[in-house]
């Protein structure tokens, strides 16, 4: 088992300082949290993140000093936790830029990026004053003559996704929501997969039409059973709201995200080291 | 599985929580195609008691994409897993905005920070965009479901002047919107601007003045909201024998 197989810190490696990253998942579900607390331990800095929408992910990188800039539709706790403090507060601390948009405008750059355009129309935003603030365009249409607002691509250097199965190759299958993990692949220059579990490639052969990311657009595994913790990941666990409490308790200051991050430490690199031949 | 949320919470706001999720559901007509967004336990908890009681035929669509799920608790996050239970086909979110593109989605569920007489909603920034006061978590889906969507309903579990402006701060997200349901009243959009439909039994129409923050009119021929039936609660504590709709409140 070796292909793309490596360890948690080796994948978080190929993340650059002001990289473009969309992040799979939703809300508090399927959430690439282990790739992401490596990142903070790694100590990346500027990074513009994409997604739908955030919660743990992106508030514990803003949390880590690691984020320069989001677009997303969303980020908060819903109405487990409300309202993310380390985003909030970086934001209105001028530290982290807001690019704002909707849920389906992240969808429309996505989109562009993945059907190699330079920008998307979409349908909605009319009487909002995210166009104007984000400064998405209307153009003409050129049968019609009517105004459609057009997305600009949205191309991320990865496309993170904590996926329920995988192979070492990178064939990866995704039980439960998919979000928007498979746009995201086809967007994004490459892909970098942690997953729950590691199968043989027959598994994958058995039913082609349910691995929704072929290798070939993989750069990167990582073996990371709990990869989405605190987060649930279907069929496996649900979300751990005591966690996630814990967590936005020690995410105030420096010292105490540092002890999150540590606490964690040994779950996220339990099984990926080992399977990389303890290489970390 | 979760806790009896109800244990914990006031008789009132137990009170205010049912109430609100009943009121929700009844926006809601027989065979039509519903959609709940993030941190939406009210809306799910009225999608699931409507389904139970006068809307059997009702097609409920959510986040993760299970169409018609019949989930074995109502989860407290509003995209969690539970919501694809029993779903017999997957339909995600962008599919769910698409449709609304072409006009097929029927009604959404959207709740706002600041909802304003226009029924414009904010989600966004409180105080300049610019240098915002409070960063808002964002608007999620609804600067495109509330233009395309046929129809909207939004709701906000307080109401106060500041939650109820004349204008927003920002407006996230102008459309379709039907009506807005609050503690204390049930809005209706007319000719471009709030009215109130109908006032909560045992609110004062004073009362409903003082805690809105733009002009509503004259409150004289306007009715009293219908208490829920007997019929009504019981399909509500069939649906969410937990109280997942209180943890809009608590």
């Amino acid at each position: 088992m070796a292909g793309k197989i490596m360890s948690l810190t080796q994948a978080a490696a190929f993340v650059q300082d002001g990289d473009l990253l969309a992040l799979g998942g939703n809300a508090l579900t399927r959430i690439p949290a282990a790739f992401v607390r490596e990142l903070a331990r790694q100590g990346r800095k500027g990074l513009r993140l994409v997604k739908t929408a955030g919660a743990y992910d992106v508030d514990l990188l803003c949390a880590a000093g690691a984020v320069a800039q989001t677009q997303t539709g969303y980020v908060g706790f819903e109405n487990l936790f409300g309202l993310a403090p380390s985003y909030r507060r970086s934001v209105e601390e001028g530290r982290v830029q807001v690019v704002e948009h909707a849920c389906s405008t992240v969808i429309a750059g996505l989109r562009a990026s993945a059907y190699g355009l330079p920008s998307q129309p979409t349908a909605g935003l009319e009487g909002s004053d995210v166009a104007a603030h984000t400064g998405f365009r209307q153009v003409k249409d050129p049968y019609t003559g009517g105004l459609v607002y057009m997305v600009p691509r949205i191309r991320p250097r990865f496309a993170v996704l904590h996926v329920t199965y995988a192979d070492a190759e990178g064939n990866a299958r995704i039980d439960g929501g998919a979000f928007e993990d498979v746009l995201m692949s086809r967007a994004a220059e490459a892909v970098i997969l942690t997953a729950e579990r590691i199968e043989e490639t027959a598994f994958f052969v058995e039913k082609p039409d349910r691995t929704a990311i072929p290798a070939f657009m993989v750069q990167a595994v990582v073996h990371t059973p709990g990869g989405a913790r605190p987060g649930g990941c279907h069929p496996f666990y649900d979300i751990d709201e005591g966690a996630v409490g814990a967590y936005l308790d020690s995410a105030s200051r420096a010292e105490t995200l540092r002890a999150h991050l540590d606490s964690w430490e040994e779950r996220d690199y339990a099984v990926s080291a080992a399977a990389s031949g303890g290489v970390a | 599985m979760s806790v009896d949320l109800r244990e914990g919470a006031s008789e009132e706001v137990c009170a205010t929580a049912d109430k609100m999720a009943v009121f929700l559901s009844r926006f809601i007509r027989d065979g039509e195609l519903v959609f709940h967004g993030v941190a939406s336990p009210l809306p799910m908890a009225a999608i699931v008691m409507a389904q139970k009681a006068h809307a059997p035929n009702l097609t409920y669509l959510n986040i993760p994409g299970g169409v018609d799920p019949r989930p074995s608790y109502l989860p407290g996050s509003t995209v969690a897993r539970q919501l694809m239970e029993g779903a017999l086909s997957y339909f995600n979110l962008m599919e769910i905005f698409d449709l609304s593109a072409r006009g097929k989605l029927d009604l959404a569920f959207l709740g706002g920070a600041q909802i304003d007489a226009r029924g414009d909603m904010n989600l966004s920034f409180i105080g300049d965009p610019a240098a915002p006061k409070v960063r808002l978590p964002g608007g999620a889906g609804s600067a495109h479901i509330l233009p395309t969507a046929r129809r909207t309903v939004l709701w906000r579990t307080v109401h106060d002047a500041r939650s109820f402006p004349e204008r927003c701060d920002f407006v996230t997200a102008s459309g379709n919107v039907e009506a807005v349901v609050t503690p204390l009243c049930i809005f209706e959009k007319v000719d471009g601007r709030l009215r109130v439909k109908s006032i909560q039994q045992g609110v004062t129409p004073d009362a409903l003045r003082a805690a809105t923050g733009f002009d509503l009119g004259d409150l004289e021929p306007v009715p009293t909201t219908p208490e829920p039936t007997a019929a009504e609660r019981a399909a509500l504590g069939a649906s969410d024998p937990e109280g997942v709709r209180l943890r809009e409140f608590i």
